[in-house]
């Protein structure tokens, strides 16, 4: 009896799916990703798996590629990790190595998960992400012929985006080489690309992922991968990072460091 | 991309001594300039003006980009008639309510509007520190109207977007203070009005010194009087401060510009704004090394 259900249930799956196969299909919707949301997890600390340090939590990194975990590094290159993360203990943010804590532009992915919500806007031609973090927004131009200019670099990047099945894929390209990745020092040179793909799971989920690739640091791409919630209690609100050093009597007075290895 | 810094300092920093030196001077009033706002980039859109567009629901499609610009930097420094001077252009006052175009301080709060437009206290702006607009500066900016789910989205330069929900009722409670306020939308007949309660004290809404308090009641209408033009007015309200209720508007009607080809422009203006250390430098002179300023209420 089981057997001969099973069979129909096989049947009619077959018949199901050849009339699918008939219908023309509809032209694919766009992911609808508006709303607000919030990457809460150990990320912003270090990608990479890590024991506990001073007020960081213990936990997994998010590195899916390479199957290891680890960020394929150049052998010569992972000591400049180390000096990045031996400059983030001072509590001068003019001395720290992190160039967040001096509230410069964190980059991306970075940004992503920071910790404060993000609201995604969507319009035909364009998908706006407007983070709670300083104000900050990026407007993702989808489909553009717009060429990326050669030679101007963003902290943030130069971002195309485009649809792709129930993803919006959003290349970047032409960073700088001032921003990081994480609080543990991990880092890029400015040949970074990054692509960042965001994925909704269900109602109230999407899947983030970073695939990042810069030869002159990496000896291979490697990606992460983390969920996103959506936060349903409140809008995004607002943390001007600069006016919480104003707060603390810290002046923002500093020459411009950041060309230059310090 | 593009540094917003040298665009920032260069109306910061000389506007401080306008401030200090500003004498109305009637020959000087409303003398046309040559530049395109803040932005410099922006032409005026060819399209003749038709009717108002409208949107599925039947209200005005405000959608697109806008500027409320005469043609120039006109009302940075002073709301109020001003002469020009040192890159800001002369002006007459936006405030149109009350008849005399001037704004209804209260004695206190006059005096210290004044004290904040002494170029001593510059450095208090928190312009010059690369933090945010008020509601009423940015209609300085040229801002791109979109309308996306039940939002109303502002976009404008530096990290300025304003998302006004049009089906929220009640605002955020009391305890909750924001930069630019907390929005929300909704229409009577043919005008969007975006009602802001909620604000935080820590903006200005010039660079001498105008501000409106926490406790503002601030309601904007974009009204759409053709195709390519709409008014915009903001009514504020704050018996803590001022003593009535007083309506300003843009130096000039909004005009519909092109839409920019590549519209992110990145805000890189706190990145080495390295011009802030001459405003602590004049500031320290005065009052010797202390910092943060006292709280305003």
């Amino acid at each position: 009896m089981r057997v001969r259900v099973l069979t129909w249930l096989i049947a009619a799956a077959a018949v199901a799916a050849n009339l699918t196969a008939q219908t023309p299909a509809p032209a694919r919707r766009p992911p609808d990703l508006q709303g607000v949301w919030r990457v809460w997890n150990l990320a912003k600390y270090d990608l990479e798996d890590h024991g506990a340090k001073p007020g960081v939590p213990a936990g997994r990194g998010f590195v899916v590629d390479p199957p290891d975990g680890r960020i394929p590094y150049r052998p010569e290159a992972l000591a400049k990790r180390e000096k990045n993360f031996a400059g983030t203990r001072d509590a001068d943010p003019w001395k720290n190595s992190d160039p967040l804590v001096k509230c410069y532009l964190p980059g991306i992915p970075r940004m992503t998960y920071l910790g404060w919500p993000f609201q995604i806007i969507q319009t035909p031609d364009s998908v706006t992400f407007v983070y709670e973090w300083s104000h900050k927004k990026r407007v993702i131009p989808i489909n553009s012929t717009v060429q990326v200019p050669k030679d101007d670099t963003a902290w943030m990047g130069f971002a195309r985006g485009r649809y792709d099945g129930n993803s919006l894929v959003v290349t970047l390209t032409n960073f700088n080489s001032y921003t990081w990745f994480d609080m543990a020092g991990n880092y890029h040179s400015d040949a970074l690309q990054v692509v960042e793909r965001y994925t909704p799971i269900n109602a109230d989920t999407l899947q983030y992922e970073a695939t990042m690739t810069d030869p002159k640091v990496f000896t291979r791409p490697w990606t992460i991968r983390m969920t996103v919630q959506r936060q349903k209690d409140i809008g995004i609100l607002d943390y001007e990072c600069t006016a919480m050093l104003d707060e603390l009597g810290i002046h923002h007075t500093w020459p411009r460091d950041f060309d230059e290895e310090k | 991309m593009r540094t917003r810094t040298r665009v920032v300092l260069s109306i910061v920093m000389p506007s401080a001594i306008l401030a200090a030196t500003a004498m109305p001077s009637a020959g000087q009033l409303g003398r046309p300039g040559g530049l395109a706002g803040v932005d410099g980039s922006e032409r005026a859109a060819a399209t003749k003006a038709g009717p108002i567009p409208r949107r599925p629901d039947g209200h005005p499609d405000v959608t697109g980009t806008f500027n409320g610009s005469p043609g120039g930097v006109t009302h940075t420094v002073i709301l109020e008639d001003h002469p020009g001077g040192f890159g800001v252009l002369a002006g007459h006052t936006l405030i149109i309510d009350p008849a005399d175009g001037i704004i209804p301080y209260q004695p206190w709060a006059l005096e210290e509007r004044n004290r904040r437009r002494d170029d001593a206290n510059g450095y208090e702006d928190q312009v010059g520190h690369c933090e945010f607009y008020d509601v009423g500066r940015i209609h300085s900016f040229t801002q791109e109207y979109r309308f996306s789910g039940n939002n109303f989205v502002i976009n404008a330069n530096q990290h300025i977007t304003r998302i006004v929900p049009m089906d929220r009722k009640e605002h955020l409670p009391p305890g909750i203070r924001l930069w630019l306020g907390d929005p929300i939308g909704h229409w009577e007949g043919d005008t969007l009005v975006v009602d802001s309660t909620n604000f935080n004290d820590k903006t200005r809404m010039s660079l001498g010194g105008d501000f409106h308090g926490a406790d503002a009641h601030i309601v904007e209408r974009f009204q759409m009087l053709d195709a390519n033009t709409i008014k915009w007015t903001m009514t504020i309200d704050n018996p803590k401060v001022f003593t009535r209720p007083w309506t300003m508007t843009s130096p000039a009607l909004m005009k519909r510009l092109q839409p920019a080809a590549d519209f992110d422009v990145e805000d890189t203006c706190h990145e080495g704004n390295v011009d802030l250390v001459h405003l602590k430098n004049t500031y320290e002179k005065a009052h010797g090394p202390v910092w943060p300023p006292k709280d305003v209420r």
